[in-house]
């Protein structure tokens, strides 16, 4: 039977199931709209690694994403992870001389800088610069492109356009404005991915000591484009990993492997009937004491598994 | 005089003050959602989350009675300055032409009207009482600040998750009834026993892992505001100091020039090696703390600032060098009325492993040949 380790990335657009062996060859992976629901998605991401896989013995789990803590209940998680970590532990297993991680999903975009194999500074967008892949999407839609032909038409611009890429909204409208202008969709396409990088790296790379080698990674890499328009930014080659889209998922894969063979743990892992079974979560306002935190409860079949969001550790501790 | 006041950290001390002047104390709601979404109504849009934040808890007070309102004012350039008169305009504006808003400026930038504010709140408690409970007052703020630092300490090491907060809000209560100076100290002393008598895990000193919090007084005073970031933080481990504890604000602003510690002095000259002209707000403290917490062999160092608050602005944009020069990392939190706290989280998690890894790291770099070099490299900074 192959032994396995599972590694889940559940962030707000999509939630991604990787399968890696021992040798952190990756044996499956999926990439699943969460579309809100967190838990379907996590079900039907894993349902579709066991249908894929046949008989597998799971040696560890890992979660990360912004709805790591609810993947990990659900599945029985050895290792919970943040986000920048996991993405961190990937790209340095796959490029081990990685110096600057670019990683642009549909809602986050993060810079992380390593040295030494080690992260030593990472910045995540706040307000501006988010929603990226979003925005990218929407403006397919509005161009009438779709969004796999983007990059290969934004290569093939020869004029560069100016777009403002302050923040989306003036870039949509800037991009209106430039089309009554008389400049070809390609030309626009390739404005947008330049604004947007720019905007990326002024924002969220501020103040930053951008080295090489450079690797490009999260659902919006698959974009020629704005690989592109990096390139063209840094003046210096931009590596896209083979499972650039993945790439949280795998890194929490492979937290979960480090964290069992250092421990010599058996896993917590449910089992694939997790895909069966009945979750449900609620949140209630506690009223204990004045700091009324939000606590959240998941239920396995009725049977509450696992609260958090509790400060006093009142709730968490209940279980 | 049904008298209420903003709510910030340890509330029950501003209580204590009026009821040491016998009046009528409404305590104020420690800020919650409903704070914000009726402060984010009626300010302006471009206002600082202090701002709103504040004028949701007097709407509140308000509610639950109050009619006077007692408030310390800003100086120096900051916006901070017109914060009393603007609430006072939208209170007006409200309809509330009944609630009398008291800013107490500091003293030096007007002793008359500093002295009309004391006489109104003195409420006639005969001078020589208000000046015994004021004392009383101020060693109560000392010994709950004494606590707090204990808490913050302990926390990281606790053997069942969440006892430290439970203890610290017990501490809270009693502390609460307290009336005079001898139980005080009798308090005091059996608070200290409770503390010290949480299970602990024991620890090296290698493994010890120290963050600063640093930043606009408001956001790092104010749990409710800041994700509770220092509990956030205590949990993952790591021992927290904040830049401001009352006591210390108290001794700096109010306690006569002096007689105050020599401390405040350092901290700003050592804030003026960036920063060497007042710019309001509370910039210059921000960075001579980042320095003295540096100093202090701290590991980190995380920075609160309101979005759109300009003193911690110019801070944030001499975050990179700062934390270059003096070689520590700092991450700085914009805090606003978004509440996701997904994202913060990802953020100080991922902060923590850093400083980990970072110091797991130092003792492998001896190797590197030019070490000079690399410590210049390594350098790291967070925005
Ligand atoms: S969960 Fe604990 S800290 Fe939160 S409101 Fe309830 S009693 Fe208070």
């Amino acid at each position: 039977m192959r032994e396995i380790y599972i590694g889940v990335d559940v962030g707000s657009v999509s939630t991604n199931v990787v399968a890696i062996d021992r040798k952190v060859n990756v044996l499956f992976k999926t990439y699943i709209r969460t579309n809100g629901q967190p838990i379907d998605s996590v079900k039907e991401g894993v349902k579709q690694l066991k249908e894929t896989l046949g008989d597998v013995e799971v040696l560890g789990v890992g979660t990360t994403g912004s709805g790591r803590q609810l993947a990990g209940a659900i599945l029985g998680a050895d290792v919970v992870k943040n986000e920048i970590t996991a993405h961190a532990t990937a790209t340095i297993h796959f490029v081990p001389d990685v110096r600057t991680i670019f990683e642009i999903g549909g809602q986050d975009s993060k810079i992380i800088i390593i040295k030494d194999q080690m992260v030593v500074d990472f910045a995540m967008n706040t307000v501006c610069a988010a929603g990226t892949g979003s925005f990218l999407d929407h403006q397919a839609e509005r161009l009438k492109i779709p969004i796999e032909q983007f990059g290969d038409l934004a290569l093939s611009a020869t004029r560069p356009v100016r777009i403002a890429g302050r923040c989306t909204v003036f870039a949509e409208s800037d991009m209106i404005a430039k089309q009554q202008f008389g400049f070809s969709k390609a030309e626009i396409i390739r404005g947008l991915c330049d604004a947007l990088v720019r905007n990326y790296l002024n924002n969220v790379g501020r103040g930053k000591n951008l080295e090489p080698p450079f690797v490009f990674q999260g659902g919006v890499a698959a974009n020629k484009g704005i690989k592109a328009a990096f390139e063209r930014e840094l003046q210096s080659k931009v590596i896209v990993p083979e499972h650039f889209n993945v790439m949280g998922a795998i890194g929490s894969a492979i937290l979960a492997k480090e964290y069992i063979e250092k421990t010599g743990n058996k896993t917590n892992f449910r089992g694939f009937d997790a895909a069966d079974i009945e979750f449900s979560t609620s949140s209630f306002e506690c009223k204990g004491c004045s700091n009324r935190c939000e606590v959240v409860k998941v239920s396995m079949e009725g049977k509450v598994i696992a609260m958090w969001g509790d400060r006093c550790g009142k709730w968490t501790n209940s279980l | 005089m049904k008298v209420s006041f903003p709510y910030m950290g340890s509330a029950i001390v501003y209580k204590k003050l009026f009821e040491f002047l016998e009046h009528e104390v409404i305590m104020p709601p420690k800020p919650t959602q409903r704070t914000m979404d009726l402060g984010v109504k009626y300010s302006p849009e471009f206002a600082c989350i202090p701002l709103k934040m504040v004028m949701g808890t007097y709407l509140e007070a308000i509610e639950k009675g109050a009619k006077v309102l007692v408030t310390s004012g800003g100086h120096g350039p900051c916006r901070a300055g017109f914060y009393g008169d603007t609430h006072r305009n939208i209170l007006k504006s409200l309809g509330y032409d009944d609630v009398e808003l008291i800013i107490f400026d500091a003293p030096q930038d007007n002793w008359k009207a500093f002295f009309r504010n004391v006489q109104k709140i003195r409420n006639g408690v005969p001078w020589h009482k208000v000046i015994n409970r004021m004392y009383t007052l101020y060693r109560f703020v000392q010994k709950l600040d004494e606590l707090e630092k204990m808490v913050q300490k302990i926390r990281p090491y606790e053997v069942n998750k969440g006892q430290t907060t439970q203890v610290w809000n017990q501490i809270q209560e009693k502390f609460d009834k307290i009336k005079t100076r001898k139980e005080l100290y009798r308090v005091y002393e059996e608070c200290k026993q409770m503390l010290l008598s949480i299970p602990t895990r024991k620890v090296e000193e290698k493994d010890i892992i120290r963050v600063g919090i640093v930043g606009e007084i408001y956001v790092v005073m104010e749990s409710s505001i800041n994700f509770g970031i220092e509990e956030i933080l205590g949990n993952l481990g790591v021992e927290v100091e904040r830049s401001l504890y009352l006591f210390e604000w108290i001794n700096d602003n109010l306690v006569p020039w002096i007689l105050r510690p020599k401390r405040f002095k350092e901290i700003i000259k050592k804030g003026q090696r960036y920063i060497k002209i007042l710019i309001g707000g509370h910039a210059v403290e921000t960075v001579g703390h980042i320095i003295d917490f540096k100093e202090r062999g701290f590991d980190g160092i995380v920075h609160l600032m309101p979005f759109a608050c300009l003193p911690e602005l110019v801070t944030q944009s001499l975050i990179p060098k700062i934390s270059k020069e003096v070689d520590i990392p700092i991450l700085s939190l914009p805090i606003d009325e978004q509440t996701g706290k997904a994202n913060m989280l990802t953020r100080i998690e991922a902060f923590v492993d850093l400083l980990k890894n970072r110091k797991k790291g130092e003792t492998k770099e001896v190797f590197i040949d030019n070490i000079q070099e690399h410590v210049q490299e390594e350098r790291v900074v967070m925005v």
